[in-house]
């Protein structure tokens, strides 16, 4: 293709991107005498990127007054880069206007960690900004000849005794010589570890330098806008699929037949057809790249057609994934902890007992833009490669273990791109393996773009479980015991795909589950918690099989819709309102506000369910509510779904949820409100549609209408509470919603039929059977 | 085999040698360089590189390129232009104007990860060019029910895409 035009833009910007060598740090750094002593200088080995331990790594001030600040975090799409924005001028007492965040670039940033931890991130760039106020303070007072305590900040402009500075003409022409103190490390590949690498925490900044008391905040608390928005609004944001460099091939994969399928022969392509395009081939991995992107689309469909795989059929299919995950022998428990013995003496006293089986199916990330990277590896051992990542640390360890090149010589670049919710969490899956390994083998440039199809048979996901759970309830209607033991496949494989087919090195964790339940309800004592682990499914693939990886609020998701689920149960067989049952077993007073708080905004009604006019059969539409909590890294949630379903049909559609979270300290109120409704539409998705199939050989749901997701029209009205504290620190606020979502909405089909669905998703043909007793649901009371 | 073809793109003129099959979006990203719509699903099911032709929202990822040839492309790097040219303003001031759909998309600040957002800008001009004064109903039929799918948002930001398009249809009345 060639182009006739006089009026473009100028050339793509990645043309200007290769900054190997770029100046690590513009800023500087001095020795404050104000600086709290008693920290130890970290040794660190920093592999090429800007050393944690100097605060210019982490922050410069310009002499225009615009602060730069640095993280090898990212922005995920929940809006933390304007948290960052508000938690930096709000210790500096700047405007968060004037910040701006470089992220996840290895060349540029100095601490790495997971961008979904989003607190201890926080934190990081919080204690850079409060050390280096303290340090300014100290450049002021002997500046303006004024003490410390005389000097009052407002807007970066540092006054005193009638005399005033800015922070840029502080700092202009001088290095700031200000250590930082961390912990942590770059990550490592150690295969003894459960993930398979070392240090995917990245750095933390220690010490506790002085920093603002909650009720004194001006900028943390207002609804900052998302620095990035305007420019995704506009056209003018450069995501990861905008990156195009000279002599860059565009990249078409050619998949397996199965998850399991070895090369027997690769396609041909028809020259005189495609005159530019090659297939390109190492182990198994299979591509076809050209210069013209329509061109490597058409021929890669081309070589697809008459590429010859082996057969492999080890997958259970996904009709019978609870039977197999039934018969699986599960050995000993991953993690087991609580009073065993007194669990079963309180079961066995128990004046009544409930005893439930609780499903879920394989569920997947599914972003709407599918993964793509682009990757220029040179005979010189450097490799550079551009990604969307939400690990840039982790991601370039591994690369460099698989190109068994020095971590040095790998450069990793964020840009924005389509949201993953948590799939790249570990630093793993993504295109970044295709691209490298076809980038070293063509000697050019790659750019590696994935298909729906491809993304939703090949990308991780989020694997099954089932859930036993058992309740001791005594005569006065409280929960005495509760016993609860989760299955489910491997949920951390985050090795690179490309390098897994090409058979390159790539590590990955090791089976096992985690109790990912936070109590809530500390006036039940005796519990007894177990969570089983195994391989991924179809595991004796050499591929591994499907990959089970987290997903957005991991773990809990999963466990807190059996326990949220069995709570739900006990308050209907001890006649309880559910809400009032809840607040007979926790004295958390957070809790309890909470709980009223969203009661009231959904004008809850206090009653057991089911409602008194329940049914099952019959004609028209029956309604129910229903409702759940939990308690996760901080922050307390209340959901409550109300309900229609249409019996005849089998369909339910969820006429209004009403979700209320305390995140202790609420930092943005309007963009926790928009996560907390986006994360209700993501909830609402799971309980109501999703569920990767598969069948013996591979995955089914390939496309927007076997996978299908919530639209626009399928969403309730949805309202939001928040309560926020100045004593209780800071919750998580990102995800978590899309949790409480599943077991408020099957608490509601029990409110509006007697039936407790004890499955997800709650397909019209699923609720059909349920409510005829034709689904294979294990319950009992005694 | 590659054909020369004139294309009208946010009011410029654009001559590019494509095959004639091409899908659209293929030429506006690589020979154009517009980033606005972006690559989703490849088979008109998610609405994340919809683009306006002749007004009309269509989905640049399987239509042909030969398809646009006398028709006017809008993406939304043109949708300033389009809003300064309704409103006669001077080419100064449109400079400076964004389409009170991009403002309304700011200030309600939709994008979380932004990805589809492009595509459902386009479905938002188009409706409010059709009927002024949507009811919440009326929006959520036409970003689900208009053939060829529903507009996809896998991060949720469905309730933000309501207030937006509902501010900026205040917007373009005032």
């Amino acid at each position: 293709m060639t182009t006739k035009t006089e009026t473009f833009r100028d050339a793509p910007f990645p043309a200007t991107i290769t900054r190997r060598g770029f100046v690590k740090m513009g800023g500087a750094l001095f020795v404050s005498a104000l600086f709290p002593s008693g920290f130890r200088a970290l040794a660190v080995e920093n592999q090429g990127s800007p050393d944690p331990t100097l605060l210019a790594s982490w922050l410069e001030i310009r002499s225009d007054n615009t602060i730069v600040v640095r993280t090898g975090r990212t922005e995920t799409g929940t809006g933390m880069s304007a948290y960052y924005a508000q938690a930096v001028a709000e210790e500096l007492n700047v405007r968060p206007e004037t910040i701006l965040l470089v992220m996840g670039d290895t060349e540029k940033t100095p601490d790495g960690g997971y961008s979904a931890g989003f607190l201890s991130g926080m934190s990081n760039v919080r204690k850079v900004a409060a050390y280096t106020h303290q340090a300014l303070l100290g450049l002021a007072a002997t500046k303006l000849g004024v003490p410390a305590s005389g000097l009052i900040v407002v807007d970066g402009m540092v006054s005193g005794g009638g005399k005033s500075v800015s922070y840029g003409q502080l700092v202009e022409g001088q290095q700031l010589d200000l250590k930082i103190p961390v912990e942590g490390k770059f990550p490592q590949i150690d295969t003894t570890e459960w993930m398979g690498v070392a240090g995917l925490d990245g750095f933390t900044v220690t010490g506790e330098p002085p920093m603002k008391a909650m009720s004194q905040f001006k900028v943390m608390g207002t609804s900052y806008g998302v620095p990035s928005i305007a420019d995704k609004v506009t056209g003018k944001t450069k995501w990861s699929c905008d990156v195009t460099l000279p002599g860059m091939l565009h990249a078409r994969m050619v998949r397996p037949a199965t998850l399991g399928s070895m090369l027997i022969s690769v396609g041909e392509i028809d020259k005189k057809q495609f005159p530019t395009a090659e297939v390109v081939r190492k182990g198994n991995l299979v591509a076809v790249v050209s210069p013209n992107e329509w061109e490597a689309i058409r021929a890669a469909r081309t070589v697809a057609v008459s590429t010859k795989w082996s057969e492999w059929g080890g997958m259970p299919g996904s009709e019978n994934l609870t039977r197999t995950l039934r018969a699986q022998k599960w050995g000993a428990p991953s993690e087991k902890k609580g009073k065993e013995q007194e669990v079963h003496t309180a079961l066995q006293r128990a004046a009544k007992k409930i005893s439930s089986t609780y499903e879920q199916p394989y569920v997947r990330h599914a972003p709407i833009g599918p993964y793509l990277a682009v990757a220029d590896v040179r005979n010189d051992g450097s490799v550079t490669v551009w990604t969307h990542s939400a690990q840039s640390q982790g991601l370039r360890t591994r690369i460099a273990h698989t190109l068994n090149v020095a971590v040095e010589k790998v450069v990793v670049l964020w840009l924005e791109h389509s949201g993953q919710y948590g799939r790249t969490t570990y630093g793993g899956d993504g295109a970044e393996g295709d691209a490298v390994i076809l980038s070293q083998l063509t000697g050019k440039p790659v750019r590696v773009q994935w298909t729906l199809q491809e993304d939703l048979a090949w990308s991780t996901v989020s694997p099954g479980w089932v859930s036993d759970l058992k309740a001791g309830i005594d005569a006065n209607g409280r929960i005495t015991s509760m016993h609860s033991a989760f299955y489910s496949p491997q949920e951390s494989d985050a090795r690179l795909l490309g390098a897994i087919l090409a058979g390159m090195p790539t590590t990955t964790s090791k089976p096992g589950m985690w109790i990912a339940t936070e109590w809530p309800y500390e006036k039940i004592s005796n519990r007894l918690e177990e969570v089983y682990g195994m391989p991924n499914m179809g595991a004796d693939s050499v591929y591994g099989g499907l990959r089970g990886n987290i997903m957005r609020t991991p773990g809990q998701r999963q466990q807190n819709f059996a326990l949220e689920g069995l709570i739900n149960e006990a308050a209907a067989a001890a006649s309880a309102d559910p809400i009032q049952f809840r607040k007979e077993h926790t004295s958390e007073p957070r809790l309890i506000e909470l709980l009223d708080a969203t009661a009231k905004a959904a004008a809850w009604e206090p009653r057991p369910s089911p409602h008194p006019g329940a049914r099952k059969v019959g004609s028209g539409v029956v309604k129910g509510r229903g409702m759940c909590i939990m308690l996760r890294a901080n922050s307390y949630w209340v959901g409550i779904a109300e309900l229609q379903l249409t019996l005849p049909t089998g369909e339910v559609k969820v006429s209004k949820f009403t979700i209320g979270v305390d995140p202790g300290k609420v930092i943005n109120p309007r963009q926790l409100e928009r996560c907390m409704k986006s994360g209700v539409v993501m909830g609402l998705s799971e309980a109501l549609k999703e569920e990767v199939t598969f069948d013996k050989e591979k995955v089914t749901s390939t496309n927007w209408s076997r996978y299908k997701i919530l639209t626009m029209e399928e969403m309730p009205e949805i309202q939001v509470v928040q309560i926020s504290r100045d004593d209780k620190g800071f919750g998580g606020g990102s995800e978590a919603a899309n949790a409480v979502v599943p077991p408020a909405v099957a608490a509601a089909i029990f409110d509006a039929t007697g039936v407790y669905a004890r499955r997800i998703p709650l397909t019209p043909d699923y609720v059909t059977k349920l409510l005829k007793g034709e689904w294979p649901s294990k319950s009992s009371r005694s | 085999m590659a054909n020369e073809i004139t294309l009208s793109v946010n009011g410029a003129k654009q001559v590019v040698s494509v095959a004639p099959e091409t899908p659209l979006l293929f030429v506006l990203r690589n020979e154009l360089k517009l980033s606005g719509p972006r690559l989703g699903c490849g088979m008109a099911q998610c609405g994340s590189c919809s683009v306006l032709l002749d007004g009309q929202e269509i989905r640049s990822c399987v239509t042909p390129v030969s398809f646009a040839v006398g028709k006017r492309v809008t993406t939304i790097e043109g949708l300033p232009a389009v809003w300064a040219a309704e409103k006669g303003l001077s080419a100064e001031d449109a400079l400076k104007t964004l389409h009170p759909v991009q403002q309304a998309w700011i200030d309600e600040q939709v994008p979380q990860c932004g990805y589809c957002q492009s595509g459902m800008m386009m479905v938002a001009v188009q409706l409010l060019g059709e009927n002024p004064n949507p009811t919440v109903a009326q929006i959520k039929d036409a970003f689900t029910n208009a053939p060829p799918s529903p507009h996809l948002c896998r991060c949720g930001t469905y309730a933000a895409i309501i207030d937006a398009v509902q501010r900026a249809a205040k917007a373009m009345k005032a």
